[in-house]
């Protein structure tokens, strides 16, 4: 059925001349409309006046899982009792955390107000002159609530830049089931090395890996590294030199090549890389993965009735235990609409002392999801909720947090040359000595130049 | 002149027969009036969203841009840091490698499915979807099925090739083969739109030329060599163009390296506009970024112009 309104008409050039000219104008004033479609919160730091928006990768969530909530019950919590209202605005962790809407917006002033940065990302954006000092909106009682050392990768000059959610060390998983399928018992879960890639080896199958390391790079994979560097002494710059030409970083690259060398290592984790614990040990692709304590929380909310154990990570000849304890914190953009309320919201969202504070913290660290809590008064707390007395998060709190140390903030042009070695070694059988050699040169050629904040 | 007719029914019109002078624009005016109205909006396109950006670019690279709005004029200091970067040079490499590959097989593999689907049989029309079908999918998307596919041991394809003992092949977790991976990929994903391309140019050679080859005697090859063939060079050159400018930049040169492998492993598959993401929003140094842009796009322009010349641009010989 035709529309009759078009029936037996012919169209001319100059109809469609007409229309033609009708449609360049149409066009012209509906590109300022298209323009403003989707563009309700401006995606910056440019929300409506007298609201500031809070750039994150948990809430609010379509699926409005508990972290997403958390997020949302805190900003409405604060928009209830304060004048200036916060604005959550929700980027997927894949866009936040690798995509170019952050960077943009920061590059063309629409940085959001409030945002959240690992320690990795710290120096980036401080050096950049974003970050607003936090410390006058802490009572001493807040600062010192702090467990000694959580603050240092986030302060310059005694100054607090940044309060973190949450600690987040690093273990060795392992799957109980497929240990007794193997004929292996607690009693084999490496200590050593050398130990972990003998059971590695023997929990190898034709669909089976006995171990996996992240093998993605970026600033996530060498979080994960940088403990077996660590554990033998070594550090990518010390005293403001490049000190990552060392025995002890030489041996840990080794460590990682021949992982895969002995094909007992994945050489590509499932899913989003070897954080997730869902897609590589919980599926059977893996035996043993090292992740962090998110996976617990992981592990309780998808796989109640799996059997699964969580050991330190295993310790090189000679060496000391260690692992990195990473963890997202709270910033405000000092070019932001209003650094100072911006500050005053995350000193009340992460530091109140009071026990509605106390509570809200630990149901972070504790209930929507499993970290070390980066307070004495919520970690009291959560031990009265009995949350550190039994199972894996007994685990980290008595074996493996004593260990623990601060996620380095190291500048991107460190980071990489860092990273290049741990590819290059680990996935193209590069020498260990000569990679660990050529990062050095590269990072003191950069150090030689670098103004920023002190490098930790 | 007006003529006066008397109508069949009697009645008596005056009708006009011949149009009156008329003033303003010739004929060959109009139509050109008429040809920028149609060109306009896509002039417009390119100007607001290619030839505007492309400056900026271009001005951008003679300045340090932090990240955070802060520009510092530093004149030609972009393009002399280039000299110096191998990381730049063994991106250009990877790409040069995945332009090598990836646009000779793209070619091969269309036009050999063009010429498969070019004639009507039953079922064609499903047949040229079923080829086609990829290229609609977004990219992200066809990342993660092959990724999916791909996983070393337990994926389809290691599944396929365990009777082998090559299930623990990882495609894209060793640099031996994750560029090849990426190469066959993107073929698999690009092959129907170039086939497309192919038969609409097969489309365009008349069928009696073919037939008059056959009724002279020709074979099935020599009808291809001697007159398929030499009347395919537009389409074949806009083909090798395109695809040698996608490979470059296009959306597979990034959003396919993204997300199967993040340029690794060991920077195996970073391609240049990866290695240019990674300076722009890792390191900040958007100036930097812009300045190897330039390089890139004169790369592209010399290798367009080297093809144009060297093919003429894909114009028949008596042309």
């Amino acid at each position: 059925m035709s529309n009759p309104q078009f029936a037996d008409r012919t169209f001319g050039r100059r109809t469609v001349l007409r229309g033609a000219f009708g449609a360049l104008a149409g066009a012209a004033m509906a590109g300022p409309v298209l323009s403003a479609c989707g563009n309700d919160d401006k995606a910056g730091g440019s929300g409506k006046s007298g609201e500031l928006v809070f750039w994150n990768f948990y809430g609010p969530a379509d699926d409005k899982n508990p972290q997403s909530q958390w997020f949302v019950d805190l900003v409405a919590k604060w928009n209830a009792n304060n004048d200036v209202k916060i604005k959550l605005h929700y980027l997927p962790v894949k866009e936040y955390l690798g995509g170019t809407q952050l960077q943009t917006a920061f590059q063309s002033g629409q940085g959001p107000d409030i945002f959240i940065i690992s320690p990795g990302d710290f120096l980036r954006y401080y050096n950049g002159g974003v970050l607003t000092d936090l410390t006058p909106h802490l009572s001493d009682d807040a600062k010192n609530d702090y467990i000694p050392g959580v603050l240092d990768t986030r302060k310059v000059d005694d100054k607090i830049y940044g309060l973190p959610m949450e600690v987040e060390p690093l273990a060795l998983f392992y799957s109980i089931p497929t240990f007794e399928k193997a004929k292996l018992s607690e009693a084999d879960v490496p200590k050593t090395w050398d130990q972990l890639l003998d059971v590695a080896q023997k929990l190898t199958t034709k669909d089976r890996a006995g171990m996996l390391f992240e093998t993605i790079p970026g600033y996530y994979q060498n979080f994960t590294w940088y403990p077996f560097m660590w554990m033998g002494g070594g550090e990518a710059v010390k005293d403001g030199k490049a000190a990552f030409d060392s025995p002890a970083v030489v041996q840990a690259l080794k460590f990682w090549q021949d992982s895969i060398n002995m094909k007992v290592a994945l050489r590509k984790p499932l899913g989003d890389g070897a954080g997730n614990i869902n897609t590589n040990m919980v599926s059977g692709a893996v035996a043993m993965q090292q992740t962090g304590i998110w996976s617990v929380s992981d592990m309780s909310r998808l796989h109640k009735n799996y059997k699964y154990g969580v050991a330190p990570l295993p310790l090189p000849p000679g060496g000391s235990a260690s692992t990195d304890m990473g963890g997202w914190a709270f910033v405000a953009n000092a070019k932001g609409k209003d650094p100072e309320t911006a500050a005053k919201f995350i000193a009340w969202a992460l530091a109140s002392t009071d026990a509605e504070g106390v509570e809200r913290h630990r149901r972070w660290n504790t209930v929507v999801k499993t970290n070390l809590p980066p307070r004495k008064s919520v970690q009291q707390a959560a031990d009265a909720h009995g949350t550190f007395k039994t199972g894996a998060l007994q685990t980290f709190a008595s074996q493996i947090v004593p260990a623990g140390r601060a996620e380095p903030r190291l500048p991107p042009e460190v980071y990489k040359p860092i990273s290049d070695a741990i590819q290059a070694c680990q996935l193209a059988g590069a020498d260990p000595a000569k990679a660990a050699a050529d990062a050095a040169q590269k990072i003191d050629g950069f150090l030689k130049t670098y103004q920023g904040a002190a490098i930790l | 002149m007006t003529v006066t007719t008397t109508a069949p029914s009697g009645q008596v019109a005056a009708r006009p027969t011949a149009p009156p002078p008329r003033r303003g624009l010739s004929r060959r005016s109009r139509e050109a009036v008429a040809a920028y109205a149609f060109l306009a909006p896509d002039l417009l396109g390119l100007l607001v969203f290619v030839a505007l950006p492309m400056a900026l670019a271009f001005g951008v690279a003679f300045y340090k841009v932090d990240g955070f709005g802060n520009y510092q004029y530093v004149g030609l200091n972009n393009y002399r840091l280039m000299m110096h970067d191998t990381e730049l040079w063994d991106s250009l490499l990877v790409t040069a490698k995945y332009v090598v590959a990836f646009v000779p097989i793209a070619f091969v593999v269309s036009l050999g499915l063009a010429l498969l689907v070019r004639h009507h049989f039953r079922g064609v029309g499903w047949v040229r979807a079923a080829f086609f079908l990829p290229n609609v999918i977004s990219l992200v998307v066809v990342g993660l099925l092959w990724q999916f596919l791909l996983v070393e041991k337990r994926g389809a394809v290691a599944a396929l090739l365990r009777p082998f003992g090559l299930q623990d092949t990882s495609f894209l977790g060793s640099p031996t083969f994750a560029l090849g991976t990426y190469v066959l990929i993107s073929v698999w994903f690009l092959m129907g739109y170039q086939m497309l391309v192919f038969l609409a140019g097969l489309k365009d050679i008349p069928a009696e030329l073919e037939d008059a080859a056959e009724v002279d005697g020709a074979s099935t090859w020599q009808r291809f060599r001697y007159v398929t063939w030499p009347l395919l060079r537009p389409t074949s050159f806009f083909v090798l163009v395109n695809s040698t400018i996608g490979a470059v930049t296009g959306l597979q040169a990034f959003d396919l390296v993204y997300v199967l492998t993040r340029g690794g492993p060991a920077r195996s598959t970073s391609t240049v506009v990866f290695y240019i993401y990674e300076q722009a929003f890792t390191f900040n140094n958007m100036g930097y970024a812009a300045a190897m842009t330039t390089l890139v796009v004169g790369l592209l322009v010399i290798g367009t112009a080297l093809m144009f010349a060297l093919s003429r641009g894909g114009r028949f010989d008596e042309d």
